[in-house]
């Protein structure tokens, strides 16, 4: 028994992960349709933002609020990836829609640029951030461990796709954000500026891939290639879910989630790891548009 | 009012509409109209800015359009209804409706008159854009190109595919706004009896260019006709 639940909360666990590196992908890729290739390397910045505003306490403030520095990196993060998204759509993004394989080719760029200086920047070796002593530790019921830094993630999750589900569905924004990437031209004809609406719907997924990044740093080194390592897991889920479905990349991120870690419990990583890829391709087989598609004649255009 | 000169438009790389030359006056109900593929839709588009015109001015109380992104054309006072009316099939009417506002960063509700004009979206608020019927639609449409307060309001064959009944009520709403709310509307349209009925100054289209125009009332509706359908 307590073998079952520790998996599960490993399976939870790694879906809310996933779903966290997710939700940014599924607004820029979801909702706006831009592959961006450097969506991993925003991931990156906010994880290297944590590992900065923790050196900075560690020079300049007391030893006293230290562990403060992690809520001060989680704002950083989401503001530096935010700032650099909206730059990104700016020059780069705004000038390449509707056409994908440019705006593929460039972020895949901006993505090698971005690598390369971090390396320049923190070197090639992997830097770490101390967990915040507040989540160290975890509460142990019965024989089954729960840690606080994967329950914090789990609820940093919880507390951003509320704010994303507020944003896009309740916030008078969000009904114009929606307005323009359900019909571009219309909501032109409604007044609503467009290019200013594109900036920040792709600067907000940017950030919260900042924010994904910044949790990630709790649990394992920052390098250069911690993006990669997230953005197709990330992707996958996306597709899974049915591009442009928030519902659908919570699915998709727990299906990975839970059949990776279902699987390897039996088998090993590898194996694991090729299986559930197969239920992709089969599922993708089945529902190209991914598991959850929009169904109703509105959708006749 | 509003005024175009000159104007060339295209429709991806052809040329729709050589050198057009259009003026419609304060006040009045005027109709653009036309066989299918004449560009009559694609005037519209190039008023609103949304298909390339390189070329000529369109001007609305002296200001010139022809730079401005199309959300900038709406806050001059331009409101589009356009052919086939885009919904927003996923927001509620309520929403669709507010669209307008939200853009202008303007505070507080709908204006009275658009329940008053359109009872029917006040009792359907909550229901889907896209489940309403095409003369519902039609009539959201048109209230929300209103709350984006315009000055002039253009439609796009706002009679296509909706039972008889329905567009004589549309025709009396059009007639209200113009008269009631002192709108100056522009019009295009194929359905003759409809235009003949409620506009003041006709325009008649053939391969982009203006082939008729004059007072409804003193133009001849068999000549009209004859010209719509050779």
């Amino acid at each position: 028994m307590a073998q079952f639940i520790n998996t599960a909360f490993n399976a939870l666990s790694l879906s809310s992960i996933i779903l966290l590196t997710s939700l940014g992908l599924a607004i820029t890729f979801g909702l706006m349709r831009v592959i961006n290739m450097s969506h991993g390397e925003f991931l990156m910045i906010g994880a290297y933002m944590t590992y900065v505003v923790q050196e900075i306490f560690v020079k300049f403030f007391p030893e006293s609020i230290f562990s403060l520095y992690y809520f001060v990196a989680l704002i950083a993060a989401f503001g530096v990836t935010f700032i650099l998204g909206a730059v990104m759509e700016k020059f780069v993004i705004s000038r390449l829609y509707g056409r994908e394989i440019d705006s593929l080719l460039a972020t895949w760029g901006i993505s090698i640029i971005l690598q390369q200086a971090a390396r320049t920047i923190f070197g090639m070796q992997g830097v770490n951030v101390q967990v915040p002593a507040v989540l160290n530790g975890g509460i142990t019921i019965g024989k089954c461990t729960f840690s606080y830094n994967r329950l914090f993630i789990l609820m940093l999750v919880v507390f951003c796709m509320v704010l994303v589900w507020y944003i896009m569905y309740r916030s008078n924004f969000g009904k114009q954000m929606r307005a323009v990437m359900q019909n571009r031209a219309m909501a032109q004809c409604m007044g609503i500026n467009s290019r200013k609406v594109d900036m920040i719907t792709f600067a907000f997924g940017s950030g919260l891939a900042g924010l994904a990044g910044c949790s990630v740093a709790l649990l394992g080194s920052i390098d250069s290639t911690v993006g990669q390592s997230y953005i197709v897991n990330s992707f996958i889920a996306v597709v899974l879910g049915g591009v442009g479905r928030l519902a659908g990349t919570v699915f998709g991120s727990g299906i990975i989630g839970f059949s990776s870690i279902g699987i390897e419990n039996y088998t090993s990583a590898s194996i694991a790891k090729a299986v559930v890829l197969l239920i992709i391709i089969i599922v993708l087989q089945f529902r190209p548009q991914g598991l959850f598609t929009m169904k109703s004649r509105s959708l006749d255009e | 009012m509003l005024k175009i000169k000159n104007m060339d438009a295209y429709y991806g790389e052809s040329r729709m509409i050589p050198s057009l030359n259009m003026e419609v006056e304060k006040g009045k109900i005027v109709c653009l109209i036309g066989r299918n593929g004449v560009g009559k839709s694609t005037t519209l588009k190039s008023i609103m800015g949304l298909v390339k015109t390189p070329s000529g001015s369109i001007t609305l109380d002296g200001e010139e359009l022809m730079r401005m992104p199309t959300y900038n054309r709406v806050k001059q006072g331009i409101g589009y209804v356009p052919q086939g009316r885009d919904i927003f099939p996923q927001m509620t009417v309520y929403e669709n409706l507010m669209l307008g506002i939200y853009a202008s960063g303007r505070k507080g509700g709908l204006p009275p008159y658009i329940y008053e004009l359109f009872p029917i979206l006040e009792k359907f608020e909550k229901r889907r854009g896209g489940d309403l019927s095409g003369g519902q639609q039609q009539q959201l449409a048109i209230a929300r190109a209103l709350v984006t307060e315009p000055k002039i309001l253009i439609l796009d064959e706002p009679t296509e595919g909706i039972q008889p009944s329905v567009i004589r009520d549309i025709g009396n709403v059009i007639r209200r706004i113009n008269q009631e709310l002192g709108l100056t509307v522009l019009i295009v349209e194929q359905y003759l009896e409809f235009v003949l009925g409620i506009s003041d100054y006709l325009y008649l289209m053939e391969k982009g260019e203006i082939m008729l125009q004059g007072e409804t009332h003193l133009l001849d509706a068999q000549e009209v006709q004859d010209k719509m359908t050779h």
